[in-house]
């Protein structure tokens, strides 16, 4: 178990550094410099321009760059940022906390709406509720989450001629206007994480349904709803959990898109930034994080399926 | 009809028809980029069925001719990673070793952003145009084939009849090429419709963020992103790019089930 886990996290490490590496490379690949948009009108002033490369480290050769990089992260330095002058991990962990916030409040809701939706669907596979959730689910994870924005902006404003802020409070400011701007895209966010929760949930419960101590469940009399109860509801507990995991994982990369359309300076707005305004520090320091996020739920939900299934610890 | 049955007829059709307007826009609708100012934002008409944009643009024909630039960098970017991933992903879980180590790293690595992310990354490195979104997009989804076939490769590498046929002396690359990769190839093309819709809600995306094709190109991704200072005012235009993304999507879901519930 211990040997697995080590040989895991090695893995992960490896990964780490492939990937930050690669973007590291990749983001000083782009044709134009921070400097560049930096000096704006002096542009072509050779002087001004090596005195601020050498400034932020840029004149270095790259492998020199990112071991320098790489050091004073391990160290918990991300760096300042180029454009606004104030620490990356200030402005990230800013941005993390509002991206944070809805992925929790939209998971909240995706296992609310999703669960029901998949157990009532897989209790009776076939049945005619099953399909009406196929084709919810279907919908749900077809539509660009996006436009589901769109549409609920365009419907918000149709039925009930009420627009959003579209403006972030955060909600040690005022809980109500905060709930108010986030309201939406936490909608259209869950309706489509709603979807893969109950899509998930039906397929782990139909499959339980069909399993032998179900059945011998079932001819020893006892009443479906204890089965579901007590055999059912305990073994797809787990799975469901762990699944939390992933749809986090998936609503953090998801949510970039929504909030540029409902402009929430969020982790996915800051990443769009620091990419137009090749503000290198923050855009490593927001990659990173987004890198870790994933990497660390990967790692707890093998951890989870170890503690429960024995079978998977060997391998 | 069963269910199965039923759903991969809807996919089919739908398929068709998406695939018809793609290769033949001009059957179906007027040019997409006639401007004519005196006729913007105007309502879904008899004339206009899905109205018109704020320069006069027929949405309609907008919609019709950006199914080929849409559905064409998605198809073109599957295309390449497929070839790309799924070849690797051949060889590597075949000859396993050095090379299966190295490039599983590199497929990890990439695995490792999430694929909005990495696409975003990409798309504003590599610089707008059709033919970089599609190497984007490849890049993004090359190694989730890689994975796959990588899979697959080792599986066969382990069967009785690549053991015939090294024993009958065929070299290694031969056995590959004309035994594996026949075998390996099924899971590859079935890969491409599961990660197409998925594909192309990245493209969409993209558009969206206006990292996808550069106007005037009709493109719904990009279309979207033309409609959100209309949201109120002109909601068709963005209620019908974002139905026929909708449409290829549910498309493209229903044949991969389909597929997945022939093979069991």
């Amino acid at each position: 178990m211990t040997e697995a886990l080590l040989r895991r996290l090695g893995a992960a490490l490896v990964t780490m550094v492939l990937a930050t590496g690669a973007v590291f490379l990749l983001i000083r690949a782009v044709p134009g410099d921070a400097i560049g948009e930096m000096l704006g009108q002096s542009a072509g002033d050779p002087a001004a321009e090596a005195a601020l490369r050498a400034f932020f480290g840029l004149d270095r050769p790259l492998w020199s760059q990112y071991l320098a990089w790489a050091g004073d992260v391990l160290q918990g330095d991300l760096g300042t940022s180029m454009r606004q002058g104030l620490p990356v991990a200030g402005i990230i962990f800013d941005a993390f906390l509002v991206t944070l916030e809805i992925g929790l409040v939209t998971l909240v809701v995706a296992i609310l709406v999703g669960v029901p939706l998949g157990l009532a669907a897989g209790a009776r596979p076939g049945g005619i509720f099953d399909m009406v959730v196929e084709g919810f689910t279907l919908l749900g994870l077809s539509a660009p989450v996006f436009w589901t924005g769109m549409v609920l902006l365009i419907l918000a404003d149709a039925w009930l001629g009420w627009a959003p802020p579209l403006i972030y409070t955060p909600p040690g400011i005022s809980l109500a206007d905060n709930l108010e701007g986030i309201l939406l895209p936490v909608l259209a966010l869950g309706l489509l994480q709603a979807a893969a929760y109950a899509q998930f949930t039906r397929q782990q419960t139909a499959a339980l349904l069909r399993q032998d101590f179900v059945r011998a469940a079932t001819a020893r009399g006892l009443p479906a709803r204890v089965i579901f109860g007590r055999h059912v509801l305990r073994n797809i507990a787990i799975p469901l959990v762990t699944y939390a995991g992933l749809i986090l994982v998936q609503i953090l990369g998801g949510v970039v898109v929504v909030e540029t359309l409902f402009g929430i300076p969020g982790l996915g707005r800051t990443l769009l930034a620091a990419i137009q305004g090749r503000d290198y520090p923050v855009l490593q320091g927001a990659l990173l994080l987004a890198v870790l996020v994933a990497l660390l739920v990967n790692l707890l939900i093998d951890l989870a399926y170890a503690a429960i299934d024995p079978r998977v610890r060997g391998a | 009809m069963s269910r199965g049955r039923i759903e991969l007829v809807i996919g089919a059709v739908l398929a068709a028809i998406l695939l018809a307007v793609s290769f033949a826009p001009g059957l179906f609708a007027g040019p997409p980029e006639a401007v004519e100012v005196t006729r913007r934002l105007e309502a879904p008409s008899a004339q206009f069925w899905f109205g018109t944009d704020e320069t006069g643009r027929d949405v309609y024909a907008r919609v019709v001719h950006g199914a080929g630039t849409t559905l064409g960098i998605v198809g073109a970017a599957i295309a390449v990673a497929a070839l790309l991933g799924g070849g690797l992903g051949a060889v590597a879980g075949y000859m396993g070793r050095v090379p299966d180590l190295a490039l599983s790293r590199a497929a990890d690595a990439l695995l490792a952003f999430p694929p909005i992310i990495l696409g975003v990354v990409l798309a504003s490195t590599l610089g707008a145009g059709a033919g970089n979104l599609i190497l984007a997009l490849a890049i993004i989804y090359a190694p989730v084939f890689f994975r796959v076939a990588r899979a697959a490769g080792l599986m066969e590498s382990q069967r009785a009849y690549v053991e015939a046929a090294r024993a009958l002396g065929h070299g290694e690359w031969a056995v590959l090429l004309r035994h594996v990769a026949r075998n390996v190839a099924p899971v590859v093309i079935l890969q491409c419709v599961i990660l197409f819709p998925l594909a192309l809600q990245i493209q969409a995306a993209l558009g969206f963020l206006g990292l996808g094709v550069p106007p005037p190109t009709a493109d719904w991704g990009a279309s979207l992103q033309e409609s959100r200072n209309y949201l109120t005012v002109a909601p068709w235009l963005a209620i019908f790019p974002g139905l026929a993304l909708l449409l290829a999507a549910i498309a493209a879901s229903l044949l991969g089930r389909a597929l997945q519930m022939r093979d069991g």
